[in-house]
């Protein structure tokens, strides 16, 4: 056990010197900072802007009215639709119409044909385009206003019932995912990244060591199920360190400097509370050792970093792709479907799939219960499974070997470990 | 502190690499073990080490099972390797942490070596910053600095310069006298030669010679006498002459200079020899029987190919 706790002090220590943790963290830092200043300053460029704006011409939005023998209503629609722009009606032909919104003198033009068909004259039309929902409107809300005009109700009166505004009011009697599902987001990012990020951190030390040479002296010294688990718990001690000073930052500047710069919205947006915090922390660590017994496991099978990515490629291709089944379920409204239920009891896809969950969907007690003991009970397996390939791997050379030879060579060693403790 | 490895076995999957192997190395000597590459000696030393189970047989110490919670143990692999990126000194206290010593133990351990050794200057460097030879200077010291009792030295010469390894060789010959148990493994014979007293050879895992380098070449017929004069020329011919009937060939010694060797049918007329030469009246600088070298040895042992 002293080896054991030898082994931790050293690999963290050794992390937490490293040059490159301590520049990722600061620039944390910075950014977070940067983040939370952020809002304050561009509300305060957009507050001075207005009195500059005041002799810049605006854009002109030039309607061709063929449909309605220049009645009034047209010009004052489109000026509702359209503040921001100078709304000019016009009675020209299509060919110049079109020279002008070429030559950029209109932003665009609508030429209205007939009162429910119009042309949408425009330069570029680019893929995202929202335009057309506008002018539709635009233009299904003057037909309306017309007719009813001519029915008899006047155009305040239709425009006071178009403009009514409906008040809603919700009880969420689970969870609100409307005010959780940002900062989840942020979250599930979070926890995405850090558990890879300390993951590849433990792979890429086992292949420096084995690369080095380093290996050589060291497994003589400790037994190598000291030396993996060591290195394991280090790093991720070294991870949690890092990841709770970019949390106290977050929190620090947000509630100092941010409580005046960001906006309440967004800060009720991004508000996290205590508990989706806790859950976040544990799946962390749950994911986080699962995945790095598996990526140290791996890695100890290769001499050289050239070979780390394609041997760790498999265990990336299952992380990313319980990430992308995570996200989308999210993004389909199916957090609590068949999906989701079956990926939080499935080790590789429980650590985020779980706590995606709890943050937005309502989960018994039990549920939690059961996904948090069956990543328990993988950590411990693959935790072995992880000692066992890693004693093998730490001294072979050259090609890294195929599965088929390592459980043949896992087989060889238990049966010695039996004949071993016989005796 | 006697080593003992007997009846040795292991076999990796299909490979047999160590087939029933037994040596014995005494405390206070050293013992060579010789092989050519890939005949076993890593694996050898590693399962001293601890590091692989045999399949079967047996490490002993003094008669007894070894220990290796309780003795210990120092290895310096052949394949060198430290943290390049870390200071010398963490590097050498967290190793002999590792390997059993308090805090305070492994710091006072690793001034001393690395003073002994004279590096004492490069204690807050990082390894890479070295030359090949100082780094492996600190090895040793990593390897020596908790009072092994036993010492596995593997290829320690190469890549040390005259001056270290003059410091090396009175480093290993303080250890032997006082007792410590050392290992060495080598492909360069003089130094084999210089320390071991005993041998073991291994061959595609198989010992092929065991035993007292001295015993060793005594077992070989001595029938080859080399003599060094100024007149070899005429010593030759004098003796060709004089015993054509007992002498089967006559040449000059290509290694060295002024000499001829002469190869006779029985060992038992080497006195005949010296007689007749010394009647010749010649200036003679040395008259002594051919022993052949280790590296000879070695060649005609491990030459059948693994």
């Amino acid at each position: 056990m002293k080896k054991l706790f030898e082994v931790f002090k050293f690999e963290y220590l050794s992390c937490v010197k490293n040059k490159s943790y301590i520049i990722t963290t600061i620039i944390f830092m910075v950014l977070i900072l940067g983040m939370t200043l952020l809002p304050g300053l561009i509300a305060s460029i957009q507050t001075s802007k207005p009195s500059e704006e005041g002799d810049e011409k605006k854009p002109v939005v030039a309607v061709c009215d063929k449909a309605y023998d220049g009645n009034d209503a047209v010009k004052s629609t489109f000026v509702k639709y359209y503040p921001d722009n100078e709304v000019l009606v016009v009675d020209e032909d299509i060919e110049t119409i079109k020279q002008k919104v070429d030559s950029m003198d209109y932003q665009f033009a609508v030429v209205l044909d007939t009162p429910t068909a119009y042309t949408y004259v425009t330069k570029n039309n680019s893929f995202m385009n929202s335009g057309n929902t506008q002018i539709n409107e635009a233009v299904t809300r003057l037909y309306r206003t017309v007719s009813l005009e001519k029915m008899g109700v006047d155009a305040d009166k239709s425009s006071e019932l178009f403009d009514a505004q409906i008040q809603m009011n919700t009880i969420t009697t689970g969870v609100d995912q409307t005010k959780n599902y940002i900062s989840t987001y942020i979250i599930i990012m979070l926890l995405y990244m850090a558990i890879i990020l300390y993951g590849q951190m433990v792979s890429q030390s086992v292949v420096t060591e084995k690369n080095t040479r380093a290996m050589e002296m060291l497994i003589t010294c400790a037994r190598p199920s000291h030396l993996m688990f060591g290195k394991v718990f280090g790093s991720g001690l070294a991870g949690l360190t890092q990841l709770t000073i970019i949390i106290a930052t977050a929190l620090t500047s947000v509630g100092t400097i941010g409580a005046s710069s960001i906006p309440p919205q967004i800060l009720e947006f991004v508000h996290i509370p205590l508990k989706i915090a806790l859950f976040a922390l544990l799946f962390f660590l749950l994911g986080y050792f699962i995945y790095s017994f598996l990526l140290a496991a791996f890695a100890s099978l290769a001499s050289r970093s050239e070979d780390l990515n394609t041997l760790i490629t498999p265990v990336m291709l299952i992380y990313v792709a319980a990430f992308m089944i995570v996200l989308m379920s999210m993004n389909s409204d199916a957090i609590n479907g068949p999906v989701m239920v079956v990926c939080s009891y499935i080790p590789f896809t429980a650590p985020i799939a779980m706590f995606t969950r709890i943050a937005l969907a309502d989960v018994a007690v039990w549920e939690i219960a059961v996904s948090v003991a069956v990543q328990l009970v993988s950590i411990y397996l693959f935790g072995m499974l992880a000692a066992s390939i890693y004693r093998i791997g730490v001294l072979l050379y050259g090609k890294p070997p195929k599965p088929a030879e390592i459980i043949k060579l896992l087989r060889g060693q238990h049966k010695q470990k039996k004949s071993v403790s016989m005796e | 502190m006697e080593l003992q490895i007997s009846n040795v076995c292991k076999s990796f999957g299909e490979k047999e690499v160590l087939r029933d192997v037994s040596l014995t190395a005494q405390g206070g000597a050293a013992h060579g073990l010789l092989g050519r590459n890939g005949a076993g000696k890593t694996t050898t030393i590693r399962i001293i080490m601890g590091v692989f189970y045999p399949d079967s047989g047996k490490i002993l110490a003094d008669g007894k099972p070894l220990d290796r919670q309780k003795v210990q143990l120092g290895y310096m692999p052949e394949e060198r390797g430290m943290y390049p990126k870390k200071l010398i000194c963490d590097q050498l206290v967290y190793l002999g942490v590792l390997r059993g010593m308090s805090r305070s133990d492994a710091k006072k351990a690793c001034e001393k070596w690395l003073e002994r050794l004279g590096m004492s200057e490069y204690s807050r460097k990082k390894l890479e910053t070295l030359s090949k030879g100082n780094q492996q200077k600190i090895q040793l010291a990593a390897t020596l600095m908790c009072h092994p009792q036993l010492v596995i030295l593997d290829e320690p010469f190469s890549g040390l310069d005259p001056v270290n390894a003059m410091l090396l060789k009175d480093v290993i010959n303080e250890m032997i006298h006082s007792g410590t148990t050392v290992l060495f493994s080598s492909h360069q014979m003089n130094y084999i030669e210089e320390f071991c007293e005993t041998i073991s050879i291994l061959n595609a895992g198989k010992i092929v010679l065991d035993g007292k380098i001295t015993d060793i070449k005594r077992s070989y017929p001595r029938d080859r006498i080399a003599v060094t004069s100024p007149q070899f020329e005429k010593v030759t011919s004098f003796v060709l002459e004089k015993m054509s009937d007992q002498i089967i060939t006559a040449d000059a010694d290509e290694t060295r200079e002024k000499t001829a060797v002469f190869r006779m049918k029985d060992p038992g007329f080497k006195s005949r020899l010296l007689s007749e030469i010394a009647r010749g009246g010649f200036d003679i600088d040395s008259f002594q029987v051919c022993e052949p070298s280790l590296n000879d040895i070695f060649v005609e042992y491990t030459e059948a190919g693994i």
